[in-house]
């Protein structure tokens, strides 16, 4: 139950701070342009498509590239981000000051004072993000979905997208929440997490370009799991990834907070 | 008959910081209803050791007992038991003086009526109506500590700790605050507040622990008679570090 009052005091911080405004209406009229283009192409090309057996279709072109970038990247290169590269930024600014603007601004022991353990405040905090996140996600998705009643949808592969790029929102959060655990203020946080976040996609590129495609280098980028959920396949194997991911950065954070208590 | 448990129980706490024993082998012992003071010059350990009563720091070495039970082992008796007020009173500045009360209340685990009635009484008793949808970060240095007092004070805790509770208020404030440590203990809380005041101390506490360096030189209750004593007893420890031949006793 007192997760619950943590994520409830934390988005409710959250929502008052500008920066998750600014930060969802930059990001959303962003994709909202990305939004109108996909759309065009789709219209100009859709006859063209539709003549081939397996051309691609609304969702294909639309619906899943809202999401991300790799399903468009060879055929529309100049295309502005989609939500799983905007959150490679967003989600590092957003989980900035979740524990070191608590250390920062010194309430970080009230937490503690107040005989909340540190897995708590970890979690309640994590929660708040992704309720957040969630929002973020279902706001993009409406966007191709409001021209659903026209237009026939692949409703699983939209889905399976969508579970990918909430699992991938979950896992960035994660390292989010455990990079504000161990700096001492919320730019450093940022910075460390956007690091880590661009290190995790990239991580296989170079292996990619020498055509490695099963190796470890490749099991451990992000891209690899994310890319299966983009093609419509849900496999437990990915799913475990990102749980992997968040559980072992909930973790250190939560470690990291309680080494706090002991330390002082 | 036997005894009632104690409040709180320090058995011998130490806790270094920065390579150095802020605070050493400290034992105190406090009964409900009980306003100790704890008073030091700077650096003589008195936050560190409320920090450590409050939950938020772990000694490195002995034993805090809350309510009977091992406080080092169970933090989450915090939880109900101990309202905190840290110097300075942490508070975040983004929400309004009502959503931290709200706050507070929650994760002190108060609910619905509960929650309502505690956030009602303390509004009343701590004169916070005309700041309620003020937020945090443009409130004055004596509004912060009322905020702060009353967030310590909203879940009915049985042990109040108030690190420096008269920094930055007005004669009036300060009059007010001793008016609540008293109401609190007549009702059977037990307060400590630290302070390097002897004035404070005289004038809210029936007892008196004096800290220098983070060792417990002197401890024993107040009584009228004594307080020209007491000045020359803490003038003694604070400028020549002596408090050797003075009274430790079981208050």
């Amino acid at each position: 139950m007192s997760v619950l009052a943590v994520t409830r005091l934390e988005l409710r911080r959250l929502l008052v701070r500008p920066l998750a405004w600014v930060l969802a209406a930059l990001t959303l009229a962003q994709l909202a342009g990305r939004f109108m283009l996909l759309l065009q192409t789709f219209l100009s090309h859709q006859i063209a498509w539709a003549a081939k057996p397996a051309g691609p279709g609304y969702t294909d072109v639309v619906g899943v590239p809202m999401l991300s970038s790799i399903l468009t990247s060879g055929i529309l290169p100049m295309l502005p981000f989609g939500l799983a590269e905007l959150a490679l930024i967003v989600v590092p600014l957003l989980t900035m000051s979740t524990l070191a603007g608590e250390r920062s601004n010194g309430t970080l022991p009230l937490w503690f004072g107040m005989g909340q353990p540190a897995s708590r405040i970890v979690l309640g905090k994590f929660f708040a993000l992704l309720v957040w996140l969630v929002l973020w996600l279902a706001l993009t998705l409406a966007m191709p979905l409001s021209l659903a009643h026209g237009i026939s949808l692949d409703w699983g592969k939209l889905a399976s997208a969508s579970l990918g790029l909430l699992l991938m929102l979950a896992a960035l959060a994660a390292i989010g929440v455990a990079c504000s655990a161990y700096a001492s203020h919320p730019a450093i946080a940022a910075a460390a997490s956007l690091m880590l976040g661009l290190a995790l996609v990239s991580l296989n590129v170079g292996a990619l370009m020498a055509g490695v495609n099963n190796g470890f280098i490749n099991w451990l980028s992000m891209n690899t799991h994310l890319d299966t959920f983009v093609r419509g396949l849900v496999s437990s194997a990915d799913v475990v990834w990102f749980l992997l991911v968040i559980v072992a950065s909930l973790a250190l954070a939560t470690q990291r907070l309680g080494a706090e208590r002991e330390r002082g | 008959m036997t005894a009632p448990t104690p409040v709180l129980q320090l058995d011998h706490i130490t806790r270094h910081r920065a390579g150095r024993p802020a605070v050493a082998d400290l034992s105190l012992q406090l009964d409900a209803g009980q306003v100790l003071g704890l008073l030091g010059v700077n650096g003589a350990g008195k936050s560190t050791t409320l920090a450590m009563i409050a939950g938020a720091l772990i000694p490195d070495s002995g034993a805090i007992t809350l309510n009977g039970k091992d406080f080092i082992e169970h933090p989450e008796l915090a939880q109900r038991a101990i309202g905190w007020l840290p110097e300075r009173a942490p508070l975040w500045q983004e929400l309004t003086v009502s959503e931290h009360l709200d706050a507070h209340g929650r994760l002190r685990g108060l609910r619905g009526t509960a929650l309502a009635q505690a956030r009602e009484a303390i509004i009343e008793r701590l004169e916070l109506g005309p700041l309620l949808r003020r937020l945090a970060a443009v409130l004055s240095q004596g509004q912060r500590q009322r905020l702060g007092l009353a967030c310590a004070l909203l879940h009915r805790p049985s042990l109040l700790v108030l690190d420096e509770p008269a920094n930055a208020l007005d004669p009036v404030q300060v009059a007010s605050l001793r008016a609540v440590i008293r109401e609190e203990a007549a009702a059977g809380t037990t307060v400590i507040l630290s302070t390097h005041l002897l004035a404070e101390v005289t004038a809210a506490c029936d007892r008196v622990a004096i800290l220098h360096e983070g060792q417990l030189r002197y401890d024993a209750p107040i009584t009228d008679d004594d307080h020209k004593m007491l000045e020359q007893t803490f003038f003694d420890i604070a400028m020549r570090g002596n408090g050797s031949n003075h009274r430790m006793q079981a208050a």
